[in-house]
């Protein structure tokens, strides 16, 4: 007969005395093993839910889907705005990942041309481009810190 | 003996089920990564937004406040303009340093109410290439293709004669908005 899991491998055998006391004690061992792998096996289960439940958040609010949900957004504004009107866009969530990863307020939103690019990691950057042939300027607001101010100067 | 017996024959049914159980994890977490991969690397598809701005733009430029500009019709006369003639006066910009070859196409049809049939004046501009698309989506929306919408109002010129302007808006920019 083998034993349990100290010994895995190696052949012994119990005395009829130990066959014995092993029946007497089985309810009560068998009620403690019952509750530490109920628990270990429930532990394990929130561990492994809580990975799946982090990774999809982090997903969610990664660098590459934000840069790219901004600069179409930017680019879309720009596109169906007149002179001289001045646009206020929450970019709270992409503000704090740029922070995080190093980059200036000040570099998030850049227009070059006729596009727009939006960085907000050291690698990435997104870039779209727009259509209405207008003088832009875009810049981080002050007061409230959260905001990205998006002037449309005129007509180039 | 009979009690050790069936404790063992226990244990290794507990080993058989904690590995279909470790299968099934490894499952649902896969299908996740995948579902989310798929998900979050396909692109949002700004082309159809992105037309119907193109086409609010061009018609607030031929017509503002229910009168045409008079530098297209003024009393029944009509003025044809080239497609860059067009974008320079209505301020847009259809070239970018992004792409090889230009992304949008516009169609401008102006009819008089007494006939639908023939257009007074017609004005396009932009790559016509992309025009094709839009007869291959009229039974069924490709994504793959440029993305074309049309709409039509009714305007007057400064002779108070009433006409219909069909306008047709094109913007292809597929690799950016369609996972290929």
């Amino acid at each position: 007969m083998k034993r349990g899991k100290g010994n895995r491998g190696q052949k012994s055998t119990y005395s009829s005395k130990a066959v014995g006391r092993l029946t007497i004690f089985l309810p009560k061992n068998r009620k403690g093993t019952i509750l530490i792998e109920n628990v270990i096996f429930i532990i394990l289960n929130l561990v492994y839910l809580s990975i799946l439940v982090l990774f999809l958040l982090k997903q969610g609010s990664g660098a590459i889907v934000l840069e790219q949900s901004y600069a179409k957004n930017i680019a879309l504004l720009i596109d169906s705005s007149k002179p001289v009107m001045e646009m206020k866009l929450n970019m709270e969530d992409a503000m704090k990942l740029a922070e995080k990863n190093g980059i200036a307020k000040e570099d998030i939103v850049k227009i070059n041309g006729n596009i727009v690019k939006v960085k907000l990691s050291a690698k990435g950057g997104y870039e779209y481009s727009f259509f209405n042939k207008v003088d832009v300027t875009v810049y981080p607001d002050v007061s409230p810190d959260k905001n990205y101010i998006i002037k449309i100067n005129g007509y180039k | 003996m009979g009690i050790n017996k069936m404790l063992m024959r226990n244990k290794r049914g507990d080993k058989i089920l904690s590995i279909y159980w470790f299968a099934i994890l490894v499952l649902v977490a896969g299908g996740i990564f995948g579902m989310v991969y798929v998900f979050y690397g396909t692109p949002y598809d700004v082309r159809e937004i992105e037309a119907r701005v193109l086409m609010n733009q061009i018609a607030d430029c031929i017509s503002y406040a229910g009168r045409i500009n008079t530098d297209l019709i003024s009393d029944s006369q009509t003025t044809q303009k080239s497609g860059e003639d067009f974008l320079k006066d209505c301020h847009l910009n259809f070239k970018s340093s992004e792409w090889e070859d230009e992304q949008y196409y516009t169609e401008i049809d102006f009819y008089k109410l007494e006939d639908m049939d023939n257009a007074v004046l017609s004005i396009n501009a932009g790559d016509n290439k992309w025009l094709s698309s839009c007869g291959l989506q009229e039974d069924k929306e490709q994504r793959n293709l440029p993305q074309c919408v049309r709409d039509s109002f009714y305007s007057l010129d400064n002779a108070d004669n009433q006409y219909i302007i069909k306008i047709l808006a094109v913007v292809r920019k597929t690799e950016k908005n369609v996972k290929l």
